[in-house]
């Protein structure tokens, strides 16, 4: 290649080379403990969804239609906060949050469980007739997994990767609107995945803060930016409780305002593994 | 001129295009010895799953320049349209994103290595083409929907003059999931391949600031290299040649009237060497149209389907003599070319460029191909080039057999003239606070 060329390519790898720098030197042994407290974290949101799926499931078998579908969306969250680790039991996965998309005869398919099956008959049918075996089968799904993962040994590769994987997550099914298509509560789900890729950001970024702290602000930058549009669609500003919005309300300028930071939270993310050495 | 290959040849895979042809002349000798044209495989016991062998990876058209490629760049066998909408937040994003798309075009154009990772990390590149890619005539041309023009960046005042949303004509079926668009990207190379890596070399490197709104790939059909003689216009998916009456690409003087934006002083200076472009994505009923006679077909669109030649000539680039036949005896008068092209005195400066790429997107929920023309005409006016052309064609009797769905208007900026420059600096400038 010509001095010229190379010139280019040196000029155009430039933003590359900075985006990726050499491995920090990262102990092995700081890991142990943010790998640590992440298991807090998880064990935390479980015990919490068992318990929300307790009294979700528990209103669908008393016939309290209007109940259930108040507690659909606030009992997913803590799902979605986790999902990089729940889905390590991809049985308990396909069976809790599979979408009709995942099977040929769809709806109808007899395979099809979960929150979306009983999305579709309390928010669609708009009735709990039928739903009684979903909502049993749904309970013991979550208690099954409660206890695999008290059991589980965190792998820190994963765990670091799940930044990341949660931010796929909401790039590939929360901003469209259809993992959540008839209860159009998809902000919640959306808050969930940030909530979950924010806490592992801040669990490993004291071991690269000093290395790359222009990564750092950059990451909080565009968690910020994320957090505020999703402010916009609150139903209270000061209590998170009250949950969000029909995604149906949601402006097209606001879901390109979302696939901008969450693109770069992705990207950037996805070095995260890299910077720590996994 | 940027749109001529470069006769420097500053970089081994830069060849001009008279070496380019050379080469396929060699190619040529290789089909009298060998029956194929190509360089014969090694025996070596992996013909079936060996790559398929092509001796234009090498050909490589120079990013810099007052025009962009993609225009008058002669073109290949694989085009795309990519719109998308731009994310950025501000102009000091914009400017970042142009740079970005200028850099990376330049770098995929000419072709190189990319770096080396920690395993860690993902990778550079995608990695589709190999870790060293060839340009295999890769052009991409990137232009400007009206809507970037709005009060996001300051830019409303330095529209160009005849950039506008498109509207739908009488026979527009439009699909809004599959029109506009801020920022279009025409990506065209030798292989479908390039394209692909092309594409998403450039979506990696803009996280954030650009957002895929809506994409076509299309192909041209290959013909075998000729002796003499033009080579023949590639046929469309109605089995009919298109693009037959294009201006002479050749002749400087006619695209600086017809094909780049600069003459008129109504046009914001910064517009200069830019041109519009106009996409759209025409549906085309090939089953209804392969149960048509002939004799319709060739009455429809006013040519001989076999050898492209009007209905009064002999060969493809004959030109149709309308005046003696004004009842419209041997050509109809609503004849596709003849209402696209009437060649009466004044006429001339209604022409435009097209540079179509035929389109296959599968099946229809009735079983019918989902098959048509990835339209893309460029000009220097926008109002007299395509939007007078297609009025003219409003109610003409293909469109039985056809349904534009989808595209829009762009204003293709003009080119990045050296490594210091970048695509749409001079719009930025201009607009400078």
């Amino acid at each position: 290649m010509s001095p010229r060329s190379l010139l280019i390519a040196a000029a155009a790898f430039g933003l590359m080379a900075l985006q990726a720098p050499a491995r920090a030197d990262v102990d092995p042994e700081a890991l142990v403990e943010p790998v640590a407290d992440y298991k807090l974290y998880v064990l935390d949101n479980l015990d919490a969804f068992v318990s929300h799926t307790r009294d979700f499931t528990r209103a669908i078998k008393a016939g309290d239609l209007e109940r259930a579908q108040s507690l659909y969306a606030p009992t997913r969250v803590y799902y979605e906060r986790i999902e990089p680790v729940a889905e390590l039991f991809a049985d308990l996965d396909a069976s809790i949050d599979a979408r009709e998309d995942d099977y040929e005869k769809g709806v109808d398919d007899p395979d099809f469980t979960g929150f979306h099956r009983l999305e579709y008959g309390l928010f669609k049918q708009r009735t709990t007739d039928g739903l009684a075996p979903y909502a049993r089968r749904l309970m013991s799904d979550v208690d099954d997994l409660e206890s695999r993962v008290q059991g589980l040994t965190f792998p820190p590769a994963r765990v670091v990767g799940g930044a990341a994987a949660l931010m796929e997550e909401v790039a590939a099914t929360k901003v469209s609107g259809e993992e959540d298509r008839y209860s159009h509560t998809d902000l919640w789900d959306f808050q969930g995945n940030v909530d979950g890729s924010q806490k592992i950001f801040a669990l490993f970024k004291p071991l690269i803060a000093e290395e790359d702290p222009a990564f750092v602000e950059r990451v909080e930058d565009n968690f910020a930016a994320v957090e505020a549009t999703l402010a916009h669609y609150r139903l209270a500003a000061d209590d998170p409780e009250a949950g969000f919005v029909s995604y149906e309300k949601v402006s097209d300028a606001d879901r390109r305002a979302l696939v901008g930071p969450v693109t770069v939270l992705a990207e950037d993310l996805s070095t995260l593994r890299g910077k720590l050495g996994l | 001129m940027s749109d001529q290959p470069d006769n420097t040849s500053r970089c081994p895979f830069t060849l001009n295009r008279r070496r380019f042809l050379q080469g396929l002349g060699a190619a040529g000798a290789g089909v009298a010895a060998g029956g194929l044209g190509l360089p014969a495989r090694a025996a070596d016991g992996h013909a079936v799953t060996g790559a398929p062998v092509s001796t234009t990876t090498a050909q490589a058209y120079p990013f810099h320049g007052r025009h962009q490629q993609g225009i008058l760049t002669p073109r290949p066998a694989a085009g795309m349209v990519v719109a998308c909408d731009v994310l950025a937040r501000d102009r000091a994003g914009l400017e970042r994103l142009l740079r970005t798309l200028t850099e990376r075009i330049a770098f995929l154009t000419e072709g190189g290595t990319y770096p080396e990772r920690d395993p860690a990390y993902p990778p550079a590149d995608s990695g589709i083409l190999g870790p060293t890619i060839a340009p295999d005539g890769l052009t991409v041309t990137v232009s400007l929907g009206a809507s970037l023009f709005d009060a996001r960046f300051g830019l409303a005042d330095a529209r160009p003059r005849h950039l506008q949303r498109m509207t739908g004509f009488p026979n527009d079926a439009l699909e809004p999931e599959r029109c506009h668009g801020d920022l279009s990207l025409q990506i065209c190379a030798n292989t479908h391949d390039t394209t692909l890596h092309a594409l998403r070399d450039l979506i990696k490197h803009t996280p954030g600031l650009l957002m895929v709104r809506w994409k076509q790939e299309g192909t041209v059909p290959v013909v075998p290299p000729r002796d003499h003689g033009p080579t023949p216009s590639a046929r469309n998916y109605l089995g009919f040649r298109d693009g037959t009456a294009n201006p002479d690409t050749d002749d400087a003087t006619l695209m600086d009237t017809l094909i780049w934006t600069g003459s008129d002083p109504e046009e914001p200076a910064w517009t200069r060497g830019g041109s519009y472009q106009v996409v759209r994505l025409i549906r085309n009923y090939v089953e209804r149209w392969d149960r048509t006679p002939l004799a319709e077909q060739e009455a429809v669109f006013g040519r001989r389907k076999a050898s492209g030649a009007p209905l009064d000539g002999e060969r493809e680039h004959d030109t149709p003599d309308y005046a003696a036949d004004p009842g419209g005896r041997i050509t109809p008068l609503d004849a596709h070319i003849r209402l696209a092209n009437p060649r009466t005195p004044g006429f001339e400066t209604h022409r435009i460029l097209r540079r179509p790429f035929n389109y296959s997107n599968g099946v229809e929920a009735n079983g019918q191909l989902d098959m048509g023309l990835l339209f893309i005409v460029y000009q220097a006016d926008l109002e007299a080039g395509f939007i007078t052309a297609q009025n003219r064609l409003n109610g003409e009797p293909l469109e039985e057999y056809i349904q534009p769905v989808g595209g829009g208007y762009f204003f293709t900026l003009p080119g990045a003239v050296d490594a210091s420059d970048y695509l749409g600096r001079a719009l930025l400038e201009a607009t400078a606070i």
